[in-house]
């Protein structure tokens, strides 16, 4: 157990709470507890929703989850669309798919990697780094930003159009589309519909470099708290291509030590159950997996964009690459383990997504009309991984001969990143807030360090607590509708 | 001897009718929409599900059962009668589990493009959640009762089309629900058969082909374009009928 | 400056994000609308408590005690409530588990799941308490305005708010009504 995740005598400790966290997708509190010094004692990120996917897609028949289990996330829908469907194509035998099915799909899914990733940055998270963690809060979001930097603003709010785009002319619609069949997808790609995404392209690749350039600006500028600030060391998990480079739709796992050694390589993905776990802790809903070989005390890893850049040997993209080697570069060599450079990690997969989706659109397979594969030997387990936006996604299912799910298994990014965030926000509490007295800015330090991950936490959450002991709800009439009552042994009955 | 061309005055237009026409028939074939789920032009009227009532000469009557009568004053497109029909909508959203995102029906769904028909933008109502399983035992068909709007559809099909009484009614009221007259209740104990009636008139998701999911693009689907009102309803456009019942 | 915008607050219960994602849609247009209006809690604003606003939109269903907590305070401080996509509509897919006691949902993912370490179902007094079932917002507060769809379309929540802030009555296109 790490150092502040439990307090010895908790109940003489006065608690903080932050709550809701803002500027993330989802929802999630913060708790710190302090002595009277104002010493911090514990500090823990808590996920507050549980929605029970896994149980309630049980039953259901299989070519329906892609489709169903996309709704675990707004904003990265199609990477849970695209797992779902990796898995489903195992168990309707035609996990080879024709190579215009495949183009398609990683076009949609960079136009996801797009969009999200531009969200992130200029939506959520540039007031942080623009204006400083004490900024105003009436200021200290994206209304400030266009307020101040219309065109940076504009920008975004076109880059994160242009990925939205994308998805919308291959799924039909820009969030919880219908894309992806057993064994390929709905719909070619038209060559208007091609030209019109060729036309802009350009231009995105243009603003996405401007953002590298930015943010890699900003962190160079303030270099020494740019990379203490939420530091810590862990160890990394992403895809990789049979030769080392980033992939976000498809590869082996890699694993590296905080030191660069390699844990595992070119894992099939499938084999993910001998190698992940994952913990509960009563404290939230999201459970924290690690690496099975290092135990659950030190297994935790990182996942996402600084995984990713920090993993793969090169970048199949020109300008993508040059970034990548001026980052690793910053690190002599070693990883970079700041977590306020997963910002720009962030932006550097931006670039590549940009430039891949130029590379897809030009290639003539993109537009052909060959779409389904057929199956041959059907399954009765698939398991589909995909580097989601926020880090490797794995979606797993066992259906029986009637072709209904039966079990199933979500590790979803942000969880990967569960006990990661955890010890960032502990490191915050250590160095900035440890004997101070707590203001707004100073908890927005922990925001802070919680954003650098870029959590999607109504993704991650698969409640139930001691209090309040009684819940009643009521209707707009006033008569009772559900009411829940708990006892000490935590069983939860209704009346 | 010719009869003089007989008509009913429907929404204050006169439409002509054959003898022996329900209301029903008559503004199908004059193109006028009556909203309906229950009724399909090949099967003996049913008048359950009451979405078609319209008012005949200042009475609420059914216009898929009451035949058309020569002098008929009859009232349809009302807000009176399109509430009272929203009404009806929503309690049959909130009887039974109809999740649209999640729906492989979505788009092609009757029940969902009479809703947007009459305007329905909430259920209203409070939520029953039923607890009903599906049954997916037939290789070819799955069987989602969540979705069942006892429309009788599927029971009348296979009784008088497929002469193989698969699905029948049980309970009252309430408690109403379909069933699958098979020893084990389940559907691979039947003879159910890929090329049957009652796999092609199921107007929502309850009777579904496997694996056949999510083929038409968002868009492209029969109701994302265009209301119920002018393309018609989706089974007879499955079952290879025109558009607007029988030729 | 600000005295004469109108004051919005958006959350999000028991729901995805996506409602939020379609509202971001309007694309370009958010400048325009950012003439008339201006933000108060939202995730996109570090406000953590809804104050007297003019407008709330709300996505998701009610699924626990917080949700519940949340709901009401924006009923009591917006004048206008709007319900935002499926899952406020009917509860959407969470709702789902409805199907499920809520003791074999928690079990499934924290007893029983491939390679969970620690079983136990979490009990913190910090994380809220679930409901049995997904509620649809409307059986909890009185709403004013549906807008279906999951998610309802960056245009339709675009026209919507046009027509809701020049006074008008809501009236939209055929396609911009549906609940998929």
């Amino acid at each position: 157990m790490s150092q502040l995740e439990t307090a010895t005598h908790p109940e003489t400790l006065k608690r903080v709470v932050i709550e809701p966290l803002t500027r993330v997708e989802g929802h999630g509190k913060v708790t710190l507890l302090l002595d009277e010094d104002n010493h911090v004692h514990q500090a823990r990120l808590h996920i507050v929703e549980f929605r029970g996917f896994e149980k309630f897609i049980q039953g259901r028949p299989y070519w329906e989850i892609p489709v169903l289990v996309q709704r675990l996330c707004g904003i990265c829908p199609v990477s849970h669309h695209l797992a779902a469907a990796k898995a489903v194509d195992m168990l309707a035998g035609a996990r080879q798919l024709t190579p215009t099915a495949d183009n398609l799909r990683r076009l949609l899914h960079l136009g996801q990697i797009l969009q999200s990733h531009a969200l992130h940055f200029f939506h959520l998270c540039s007031p942080d780094l623009l204006f400083g963690i004490n900024d105003a809060v009436a200021h200290r979001n994206i209304v400030g930003v266009i307020a101040d930097h219309p065109d940076l603003g504009l920008q975004g709010i076109r880059l994160r159009k242009y990925g939205q785009e994308v998805i919308r002319i291959i799924s039909g619609k820009r969030v919880h589309g219908t894309a992806s069949l057993p064994g390929g997808m709905n719909k070619p790609l038209s060559l208007q519909h091609r030209a019109l995404l060729l036309a802009d392209i350009d231009q995105i690749i243009l603003w996405s470099k401007g953002a590298v350039d930015l943010i890699k600006k900003v962190y160079l500028t303030n270099a020494d708290f740019h990379q203490r600030f939420a530091m810590i060391q862990s160890s990394m998990l992403s895809l990789v291509t049979a030769d080392g480079a980033l992939d976000l739709y498809h590869g082996g796992l890699r694993a590296k030590e905080a030191n660069g050694e390699i844990i595992f390589d070119h894992v099939d993905y499938c084999n993910y159950p001998q190698y992940i776990h994952e913990e509960v802790k009563p404290w939230s809903y999201m459970k924290f997996p690690f690496i099975i070989s290092k135990g659950k005390e030190v297994g935790w890893y990182r996942v996402g964009p600084l995984a990713r850049i920090n993993n793969c040997d090169y970048i199949t993209t020109p300008l993508a690459e040059v970034e990548r080697q001026q980052f690793r570069a910053h690190a002599n060599g070693g990883l970079v383990h700041a977590s306020l450079a997963y910002h720009w990690a962030r932006m550097i997969e931006m670039l590549y997504a940009a430039e891949r989706i130029k590379e897809i659109l030009l290639d003539p397979v993109t537009t052909g009309t060959d779409i389904v594969a057929q199956g041959e030997e059907k399954l009765l387990e698939g398991i589909g991984v995909i580097e989601a936006p926020r880090g490797t996604l794995i979606h797993h299912y066992l259906v029986n001969d009637n072709g209904s799910i039966e079990k199933a298994n979500l590790i979803v990014s942000t969880t990967n990143n569960n006990q990661a965030m955890n010890e960032s926000i502990r490191q915050v509490a250590r160095e900035y807030l440890d004997g101070q007295t707590l203001t707004e800015g100073l908890l927005n330090h922990i925001e802070v360090a919680v954003r650098a991950y870029d959590p999607c936490l109504s993704c991650a959450t698969h409640a139930l607590g001691k209090m309040p002991l009684y819940v009643e709800l009521v209707n707009c009439e006033g008569k009772q509708v559900d009411c829940l009552v708990k006892s000490s042994t935590g069983e939860i009955t209704k009346q | 001897m010719q009869p003089e061309e007989q008509t009913i005055t429907l929404d204050g237009q006169k439409i002509p009718f054959q003898p022996g026409q329900t209301i029903m028939d008559a503004a199908l074939a004059a193109k006028i929409y009556i909203p309906h789920l229950c009724y399909h032009p090949e099967f003996k009227p049913h008048g359950s599900c009451r979405l078609c009532t319209v008012m005949v000469n200042g009475r609420y009557e059914s216009a898929c059962t009451m035949p058309a009568a020569a002098g008929q004053e009859i009232l349809n497109n009302t807000k009176e009668l399109n509430e009272n029909r929203r009404a009806l909508t929503q309690m049959l959203f909130v009887e039974g589990n109809h999740i649209c995102p999640g729906c492989p029906k979505t788009g092609n769904c009757q029940l969902q493009a009479v809703a947007y028909y009459v305007g329905m933008l909430s259920s209203h109502y409070q939520h029953f959640y039923p607890y009903r399983d599906l049954d997916p035992s037939h290789p070819d068909y799955v069987i989602d009762f969540n979705r069942c709007i006892l429309c009788e559809l599927c029971v009348r099909a296979s009784r008088d089309v497929d002469k193989k009484n698969i699905f029948a009614i049980s309970g009252r009221g309430i408690k109403a629900h379909l069933i699958i007259n098979s020893p084990s209740g389940k559907l691979e104990d039947t003879d159910f058969a890929v090329g049957d009636k009652a796999a092609f008139v199921c107007p929502v998701g309850a009777i579904l082909r496997k694996r056949t999911r999510y083929t038409t693009p968002i868009g492209e689907r029969l109701y994302d374009q265009q209301s119920i009102r002018i393309v018609g309803d989706s089974q007879q456009l499955h079952a290879g009928a025109t558009k607007y019942g029988r030729k | 400056m600000a005295a004469n915008k109108i004051r919005v607050a958006t959350t999000s219960l028991a729901g995805c994000f996506g409602c939020h994602m379609s509202f971001l849609d309007i694309d370009e247009r958010l400048l325009e609308l950012l003439e008339h209006i201006e933000f108060d809690r939202t995730p996109l604003t570090d406000i953590k408590h809804c104050g007297p606003c003019d407008i709330g939109l709300i996505e998701g269903g009610v699924c626990n005690a917080e949700n519940v907590h949340v709901l009401k305070e924006f009923r009591k401080n917006c004048k206008i409530l709007i319900a935002m996509g499926a899952c406020a509509f009917n509860g959407g897919v969470p709702a789902l588990r409805n199907h499920y006691s809520l003791k074999e949902c928690l079990e499934e993912s924290y007893l029983n799941g491939v390679g969970v370490v620690n079983p136990l179902i979490p009990n913190d007094p910090e994380i809220p308490l679930l409901l049995n079932k997904v509620h649809p917002i409307h059986e909890i507060v009185k709403i004013d305005y549906f807008l279906p769809g999951c998610p309802p379309s960056g245009d339709a929540i675009w026209t919507f708010l046009n027509e809701l802030l020049a006074g008008q009555e809501i009236s939209l296109p055929y396609q911009a009504i549906h609940y998929d």
